[in-house]
């Protein structure tokens, strides 16, 4: 049976790799969607609804086609149908230039009713609120409830009792990279370059569309500039490039601007709840109770978790997603935790207080219900409090003197993460003793084509330098699956592990014979091949691959699940520091712990880490997507007024990847998710009142101190 | 963009002939950040932009016995790193650190900082046409105002975005125009009008006017100056509220006391309610505190922007408290 | 309720026709007949002469590009969709655009040794001026610095604003040798990165710092 083996033998695994791809991209060799430039391309450019409600009565390209260097224009809406949203796309053009894209994109001429709309949460929940979807009865969907044990006997037996309504905004991916395509017909064989977490997922997608076999669409995505889990599909705007550029006989290239991101590109659900929880004089969260909403625009998925990461016996809840004239919700990071966490994270520092206890002994009390989970959390506890100097608390919150008051909070995550089969992969060792590894997984900046050349190096006693790593491309044909829920690593690793370990047998059946020893005796490291019971017995690789003559060992490999494990445990301790004179937050110190199973690349898991809390910490401070109830307009469409964390706001922050198992695991979302309850339990814990809406930004904490 | 016509300018009294007698036809540029971002969003699609930088001599900052002249184009990275300007007049290098970013202190003049159109999101959003843009509606009345005015507004509500023009009121400077009809020079302080003159500027130039350089005055013995700024977010980011401060000290006395509001109204706001709290008396903490109280005493917030009240009141008092500690 | 809300109600539906912007006024300008100025014309223009169209000279990576632009184009857009005379393109994709409008520094380029936002300089305003790219900053095989610590440190993920970054790095260094950590995140503020590797990206501020003193 496969095994990543003990960490004391292992070379490779466990340690600081820097990324392969870290020479082009430093100095911009690495081409992105965004950066491929096709000869005789053509610049796409979409015209996007000014408003959140109408019905389209008809669309006019013919000024648009008549501007010179216009070589397509197409209506992406059909007269009689509805816009629902600010930004949901009419028409798409495709010219010689971007700026003639542009002139052309403005010279659309188009009709249509205005409707009334609602971009208003509050408002979208009332009776006579412009109904949005067709497919619900009203703007709420119909409330899952969940309820277990006897909610009404926990109450009774409950000593103290918390009831609090907790806010978070709806946040928006922001990846830096837009999302977009270049899109090349050649006859019936389309190729996409596409910014995408799935180039398998993607060309399915376009296959389909356009009635393709698969194989006469290749998806390539060789470097790419974030997706945060809002890359999955081509989009309406993949879709659209493929349809200008076939249209117009030339490649084209369309990538949303900023504004477009923000509008269309999904975002984080918002979330409001309402909560009533108890807890009995020695410290048992004994009952829970919970409604609340979130919106998805006009999507329907909204939710998030609750009760989460502590055992609560009795409990019931009631969520469901409100609709409103806004873009869709996507995945993102963790879909439904971190908002879900902060909620009940606030909640049991409220409960902790009532009862006098330390926050953090009260959820020792309330461990977690999983039990490798709640063993490995409960070291965490002890890890990070350690870390962050959890005594120097303040015994009573807001106790601080002085303008400048510090405090500190915690908060928890859990995640899955543990990957799945369906991965093809090939690990090929040539003659020359060149070896390459293919797999259609791709790169998102998680680092897994360095994870990979590391994994086949380890086996094959070679550098990752050495391994020529193909990947984001479905032209090989060996599928993987798409780049989110952090389920890469886990989907991906085991099938390379047991691929090069297969490679590496039949190279030793090779040239076993020939150096006259029993290939089981074989081993491989420090480019060479020797005989563990004679280690006079040793060749250099590429001699030994020399002896393949004219063959090529090429292996695939399968999908172990005993190497890789899911369901991780996060811990999150946060420091800061609030200016009460101006309600400035500044965060002075983050100890993120961190169940990492086997860390494969060190550098690149503290990296994940590092990004995961800073994104943690924008939700916690700093972003809201902001909607104008007087013009059904998202008033913050840029970097400027729609804020995320810029250099001035990172703390020290201390990543911990805590190695639990010998069993790979996925890490990019699970450290984002403890940030924000860590934070707002440090404000707490700073000034003595209690922010429960998200971002803490300085009006409020002004507002709050009165 | 839409595309324009680029003119160098060959001198500054060339420029008014350059320029139209309507706003919507020719802009100037110098640093750019700030029109080219109004040209992005076509807020504004003139048909000419003609160039200054090809004009001599803006971009030097030369001392004599009056004072010191600070040439238009000067950018605000060479006002942060002047040795005299950080020694003299603080204030104005604070102010000019603080602005945006090192890439947009790199280019942006300034002219260009003082002359910068509002960050309202009402009037920077291409699809929405308030009353600054000719449209009948201020959205922020009734709208999202949390960055908005606290002081002098109506019937706009914009707060002016920029950095150095509190400075330099504070620091009594004179600002040079140049138009049709030859040159004219003011008080920056009397450069900005507020809305209700007109809704739709927030200063006195006319189309075909352009500022060309700001006059300091020789600072009096014992001045002493800072620029306290708030900002939500510490990385780039435009003024919730800003103080500027500038104190003629005479031994432990305040003697005479400039105090000027960034991010409140929709001009740099001189607050002389602070001022005449300050005059004259020995700076207490006490004292630094009624001239925080005072300042406020008359602001209007709007329904998102009571924060600002405190905030003012609270930074005045740290400027005060900073320039005698 | 809003008074576009209001409206609608009295007036049941209503009915809009919408032309995006003055868009005649685009098509006018962008189509207008050509003023041409050549390259030697162009960087000597000081007559009050309309520049509709010109080709300029620029200066990139100690390498001359002769290229034809509108007054309208960004040096980003000359870089990155440009073409020579020669019809060549520039292809000098390394500067990014991610928000193009000087709020994100992923553009970020040295023009005359200082960084700045290539998306808010107009190409015909980088004339005369040496620009340097992140294409730039290696001596052929050799990396800077700041690269090189970039990679060592792990100071990028998805690498979008690397580019930007490194360049903003260099310049900070450039003009600040030896600087303190805060001195770094204040030299960095006009940069973001998504991914959040700043602690890293101030690690390999500091060791690139080391490297160049």
């Amino acid at each position: 049976m496969a095994s990543w083996g003990e960490a004391k033998d292992s070379r490779l695994i466990g340690k600081r790799v820097s990324r392969l791809s870290g020479t082009d991209k430093v100095t911009g060799k690495a081409k992105y969607t965004f950066d491929i430039n096709r000869p005789g391309m053509l610049y796409g450019y979409i015209l996007r609804s000014p408003v959140a409600h109408a019905t389209i009565t008809g669309i006019d390209l013919s000024e648009a086609e008549a501007l010179p260097g216009v070589k397509a224009a197409i209506p992406l809406i059909e007269p009689g149908k509805r816009v629902r949203f600010e930004g949901q796309e009419i028409a798409a053009v495709a010219a010689i230039t971007p700026d003639i894209a542009e002139d052309a994109v403005r010279l659309i001429q188009f009709d249509y009713d205005e409707l009334d709309y609602v971009v208003d949460v509050e408002s979208a929940k009332e009776e006579g609120a412009p109904q949005i979807r067709d497919d619900w009865k009203s703007n709420q969907s119909e409330p899952r409830v969940d309820e277990r044990g006897d909610i009404e006997a926990g109450f009774a037996e409950a000593a103290v009792e918390v009831e609090a309504t907790y806010h978070a905004p709806v946040q928006t991916h922001v990846c830096l990279e837009t999302h977009g395509h270049v899109a090349e017909w050649d006859q019936d064989n389309l190729t996409v370059w596409a910014s995408t977490q799935a180039v398998f997922g993607t060309r399915q997608n376009l296959a389909r569309h356009f009635e393709l076999p698969e194989n006469q669409v290749r998806v390539i995505t060789e470097h790419m500039g974030g997706g945060f889990g809002s890359k999955f599909g081509p989009g309406v705007e993949g879709v659209t490039a493929a349809k200008l550029a076939r249209k117009a006989g030339a490649p084209v290239k369309l990538m949303l601007t900023r504004k477009d991101e923000h509008l269309v590109a999904g975002n984080r659900p918002s979330m409001t709840q309402q909560v009533r929880a108890g807890a009995t004089q020695d410290g048992r969260f004994i009952a829970y109770d919970m409604s609340g909403y979130g919106t998805g625009g006009i999507g329907s998925g909204a939710g998030f978790t609750g009760p989460y990461v502590y055992h609560v016996p009795n409990h019931r809840t009631k969520k469901s997603a409100v609709a409103i004239n806004a873009g869709s919700a996507r995945a993102m990071r963790a879909p439904g935790h971190p908002q879900g966490a902060f909620a009940m994270d606030s909640l049991m520092d409220e409960l902790a207080e009532r009862l006098n206890l330390d926050p953090l002994e009260f959820r020792r009390l309330n461990s977690d219900s999983d039990a490798r989970r709640n063993r490995i959390r409960q070291a965490e506890y002890t890890l990070g409090a350690q870390e962050i100097g959890w005594h120097r608390r303040n015994r009573v919150p807001g106790s601080g003197t002085g303008v400048k008051k510090r405090g500190i909070g915690m908060g928890c995550g859990l995640w899955g993460g543990g990957g799945g089969a369906g991965t093809q992969a090939r690990v090929t060792i040539h003659a020359s003793g060149a070896v390459e590894a293919v797999t259609g997984t791709q790169d998102i900046g998680t680092g897994i084509r360095t994870v990979i050349a590391m994994i086949v190096a380890e086996e094959l006693g070679l550098r990752p330098q050495d391994i020529t790593v193909k990947i984001g491309d479905t032209e090989p044909g060996l599928a993987s699956r798409g780049s989110g829920g952090s389920q890469t690593i886990g989907s991906v690793a085991p099938v390379i592990k047991t691929a090069a370990m297969a490679a590496k047998r039949k190279l030793f059946g090779h040239i076993a014979p020939l150096v006259e020893a029993d290939p089981g005796d074989l081993r491989a490291a420090g480019d060479k091949i020797y005989a563990q019971s004679d280690l006079r017995l040793s060749i250099p690789w590429k001699e030994a691959t020399g002896y393949l003559g004219m063959e090529t060992i090429s292996e695939g490999g399968e999908w172990d699940e005993n190497l890789r494990i899911g369901d991780v445990a996060g811990v999150q301790f946060a420091e800061v520091e609030i200016d009460t004179e101006t309600g400035l937050v500044q965060v002075i110190k983050i100890v993120a712990v961190q169940d990492c199973g086997l860390v494969v690349n060190r550098l690149t898991t503290e990296s994940q880490i590092n990004g995961a809390v800073v994104m943690g910490l924008g939700y916690a401070l700093l972003e809201e997507r902001i909607m104008d109830d007087q013009t059904g307009k998202m008033i913050n469409p840029n970097l400027e007024d729609y804020k995320v964390p810029g250099t001035m706001e990172i703390p020290e922050i201390v990543s911990i990847a805590y190695d639990t198992d010998r069993k790979i695991t996925g890490i990019g979302e699970p450290p984002t998710i403890p940030t924000a309850g860590a934070i707002a339990n440090a404000v707490y814990n700073a000034i003595g009142v209690r922010i429960r809406e998200l971002p803490i930004t300085p009006d409020k904490i002004l507002n709050a101190l009165g | 963009m839409e595309n324009f016509a680029y003119i160098n300018a060959a001198n500054v009294e060339q420029v008014p002939s350059l320029m139209s007698d309507d706003w919507s036809e020719t802009k100037m540029i110098a640093g750019g950040t700030d029109l080219l971002g109004e040209l992005k969003e076509y807020i504004e699609t003139p048909k000419k932009v003609i160039n200054l930088k090809s004009i001599p001599g803006l971009d030097e900052i030369k001392a004599d016995a009056s004072g010191l002249t600070i040439g238009a184009l000067v950018t605000l990275a060479d006002i942060a790193a002047h040795p005299t300007i950080q020694r003299h007049y603080t204030v104005l290098a604070e102010a000019a650190a603080s602005v945006a970013s090192p890439q947009i202190r790199n280019v942006g003049t300034l002219g260009g900082n003082l002359c910068q159109r509002p960050r309202c999101w009402y009037y920077r959003h291409p699809d929405i046409i308030c009353l600054k843009k000719g449209g009948d509606t201020c959205y922020a009345v009734e709208g999202l105002n949390k960055y908005h005015a606290i002081f002098g507004g109506g019937p706009v509500y914009i707060v002016h975005p920029s950095d150095t023009a509190p400075a330099l009121i504070a620091l009594g400077a004179t600002v040079k125009i140049v138009g049709p009809n030859g040159d004219r020079t003011m008080l920056l302080e009397d450069f900005f009008i507020l809305p209700d003159v007109n809704p739709q500027r927030e200063n006195v130039l006319e189309p075909n006017e352009v500022v060309t350089e700001v006059h300091l005055p020789q600072p009096k013995a014992h001045t002493k100056s800072t620029y306290v700024k708030v900002r939500e977010r510490g990385s780039f980011d435009f003024a919730l509220v800003s103080v500027a401060a500038a104190f003629e000290m005479n031994g432990g006395t305040c003697h005479k006391a400039n105090v000027v509001l960034g991010g409140v109204a929709p001009i740099p706001w001189r607050s002389k309610e602070a001022e005449a709290a300050l005059n004259g008396k020995g700076i207490t903490a006490a004292v630094a505190k009624q001239a925080g109280e005072a300042a406020v005493a008359n602001a209007e917030p709007m329904t998102d922007n009571g924060y600002k009240v405190p905030l003012t009141r609270n930074i005045i008092n740290r400027a005060a408290m900073t320039l005698v500690h | 309720m809003s008074k576009e809300k209001e409206q609608n109600q009295e007036t049941a539906i209503s009915r809009r026709s919408f032309l995006k912007g003055v868009g005649t006024g685009a098509v006018a300008a962008s189509v207008a007949p050509t003023v041409f100025i050549d390259a030697e014309t162009a960087a000597a223009a000081q007559t009050g002469e309309e520049i509709n169209r010109a080709k300029i000279k620029l200066n990139i990576n100690a390498q001359t590009y002769e290229v034809e632009v509108e007054p309208r184009m960004t040096l980003l857009s000359v870089l990155r969709d440009g073409f020579d005379t020669s019809g060549n393109r520039l292809d000098l994709t390394g500067a990014k655009p991610i928000c193009e409008r000087g709020e994100c520094g992923g553009c970020t380029v040295q023009v005359d040794g200082k960084a700045v936002y290539a998306c808010m300089m107009l190409a015909l305003d980088a004339q005369g001026k040496q620009i340097t790219t992140v294409e730039g900053l290696a001596n052929g095989d050799n990396l800077h610095p700041v690269q090189e610590a970039f990679i060592q440190h792990d100071a990028l993920m998805c690498g979008f604003c690397t580019p930007g970054f490194v360049v903003a790095a260099k310049s900070f260094l450039d003009q600040n040798p030896s600087p303190s950590h805060e001195e770094i995140k204040e030299g960095l503020a006009g940069n973001i990165c998504r991914c959040g590797t700043y602690p890293f990206i101030f690690e390999a501020v500091k060791t690139a710092s080391r490297k160049l003193l």
